[in-house]
């Protein structure tokens, strides 16, 4: 069995993060709060929550190094959570939107933290000692729509996001008095703040879910039309793989190892893409092996569908009958939106990961004993 | 991907019409020797997506609807159509849908029962979700 642990922790989780030791998780019950709970004797146990946000919190990172959690909301702010003695003090980041923000990731030296939002607009933030403030810096002009994720580069400079206008892109986060002159290497080596390195124009729907591989070679990406996207040698004369596959759009991915990646969405089962010697992507299987085979009766597979996009939760009243064919067995029983890598320290690939969705439970998978992946990972 | 969507630009209107005419000559040659699925794949073959030209699309359209009008043995197809022209012929499907003609719909909907079960929810999904290269 690939998942080594369920646990329901509320009705629906936006999004969730781990401490830096995993033992404690953070998830946001689709409102305006941030939950952590510790597990305690085989119970989760609700520790602290925290309530400053006015709206849905979109997004939620937690650094590893410097134990700081960081969140972002659809009220247009962002906060950065510190721990002192017990307690999990708010300090306010005035973003400078005027549109939700939908995602936030903590850059790998946790000196910057980057957030997506629906302005069109990427915001990186950084912490002035003199006027112990976060700033916001905002690269404004590229992006035609909302930006849906976004992922840092190994390398602390480079970011790459994901936009509702079916583009990926890539930028340089360069600040002055912030990263060292030495830090910019490769495509990067003498771009400025905002500087576009590249636009990857492959998905024609939108996109979502792109990360980078655990050494930033490679970048994977999907979009709303059943489309996986792998780039290499990112940069001017970038090489694409577009690879689709049969079932429901992703909504995020994860590099396990540099040729593996899981991808989640709204098949609520999570698919295995490999690449072989060549560096061929292609899509290996489900995780969770129990589908029963769709046999001629796909028209429930339809309504299965439609009610999956409307978000219909497994607890809805009056549609007990349906209920079988729409959870189809397995651990999720509706749209998975998150998966986070639970990476221990000094290791490059992680073969644990966590998975959180609309159905209200975070799952963890190993993926040690799937024989079959071992040669991939 | 932008220099193909340039290229077809530059293309005229005129010259994909020939074309198309070209390629209508030879599926109905393949008909009259009994090769519907040759004929299919000759009419989805170099379907002109990337233009906006409406004519354009409206006569790779006809050409297309004989072929899958022609189409019998739809299982039989199926056996010997590759997947790469799954997407392609998904979009068909559905503008063949929106016609709202009666045997039209029915062989459409015939198709895109066998479609489904052999390129899954994906395939759908990708035809509705292109907005840009439209049939």
């Amino acid at each position: 069995m690939a998942a080594i642990a369920v646990h329901q922790l509320a009705q629906s989780i936006t999004c969730h993060a781990w401490s830096p030791d995993h033992s404690m998780v953070a998830v946001c019950p689709n409102n305006n709060e941030v939950h952590i709970y510790r597990l305690l004797q085989d119970k989760w146990e609700k520790m602290h929550v925290l309530q400053k946000h006015d709206q849905i919190v979109s997004g939620v990172d937690w650094s590893a190094r410097s134990n700081r959690i960081v969140t972002a909301s659809h009220d247009r702010n962002s906060y950065v959570w510190n721990l002192e003695g017990s307690e999990w003090v708010p300090t306010l980041v005035i973003l400078r939107l005027n549109r939700a923000a939908l995602c936030v990731q903590w850059s790998p030296k946790e000196n910057k933290f980057a957030v997506g939002s629906g302005a069109k607009t990427v915001c990186v933030c950084y912490y002035e000692q003199e006027n112990n403030w976060w700033v916001s810096k905002l690269i404004r002009k590229r992006h035609d729509s909302s930006v849906t994720s976004v992922a840092w580069h190994p390398n602390n400079i480079l970011l790459a996001t994901a936009s509702t206008d079916g583009k990926c892109r890539v930028f340089s986060t360069f600040i002055k008095g912030v990263d060292p002159k030495d830090s910019r290497t490769g495509p990067s080596s003498d771009s400025k703040f905002g500087e576009q390195i590249v636009q990857l124009d492959l998905s024609f729907s939108w996109s979502f879910g792109v990360k980078w591989s655990p050494s930033g070679n490679t970048l994977a990406y999907v979009g709303h039309n059943s489309m996986i996207y792998f780039v290499d040698d990112v940069g001017p004369s970038p090489l694409a793989q577009n690879v689709a596959f049969r079932d429901l759009p992703l909504r995020d991915v994860i590099f396990v190892s540099e040729r593996l990646v899981i991808g989640v969405g709204f098949d609520c089962n999570p698919m295995v893409f490999g690449a072989d010697e060549r560096g061929i992507w292609s899509f290996l299987r489900f995780l969770e092996r129990k589908r029963t085979s769709s046999g001629p009766k796909y028209g429930s597979q339809f309504s299965e569908a439609f009610g999956k996009l409307y978000g219909q939760s497994k607890h809805g009243v009056g549609n007990d009958g349906i209920e079988p064919s729409r959870s189809r067995g397995g651990v999720h029983e509706n749209f998975i939106n998150c998966v986070v890598p639970l990476r221990e320290s000094g290791k490059s690939t992680a073969t644990r990961f966590s998975t959180s969705g609309m159905d209200g439970k975070v799952v963890i998978w190993d993926l040690e004993n799937q024989t079959d992946l071992s040669d991939y990972l | 991907m932008a220099g193909t969507g340039e290229f077809v630009e530059a293309d005229n209107a005129e010259a994909i019409i020939t074309r198309i005419e070209h390629k209508s000559r030879k599926i109905e040659s393949l008909l009259k020797q009994y090769k519907p699925v040759e004929a299919l794949k000759t009419a989805l073959e170099g379907s002109p997506p990337n233009t906006r030209d409406e004519r354009c699309k409206s006569a790779n359209w006809i050409v297309v609807h004989r072929a899958i009008m022609a189409i019998k043995d739809v299982d039989g197809m199926f056996s010997s159509l590759d997947p790469e022209y799954y997407d392609i012929l998904m979009k068909y499907l559905y503008r063949g849908l929106s016609t709202g003609d009666r045997p039209t719909c029915d062989q459409c909907l015939r198709i895109h029962e066998k479609l489904t079960e052999r390129a899954g929810l994906g395939c759908i999904l990708r035809s509705l979700a292109d907005t840009v290269n439209t049939v």
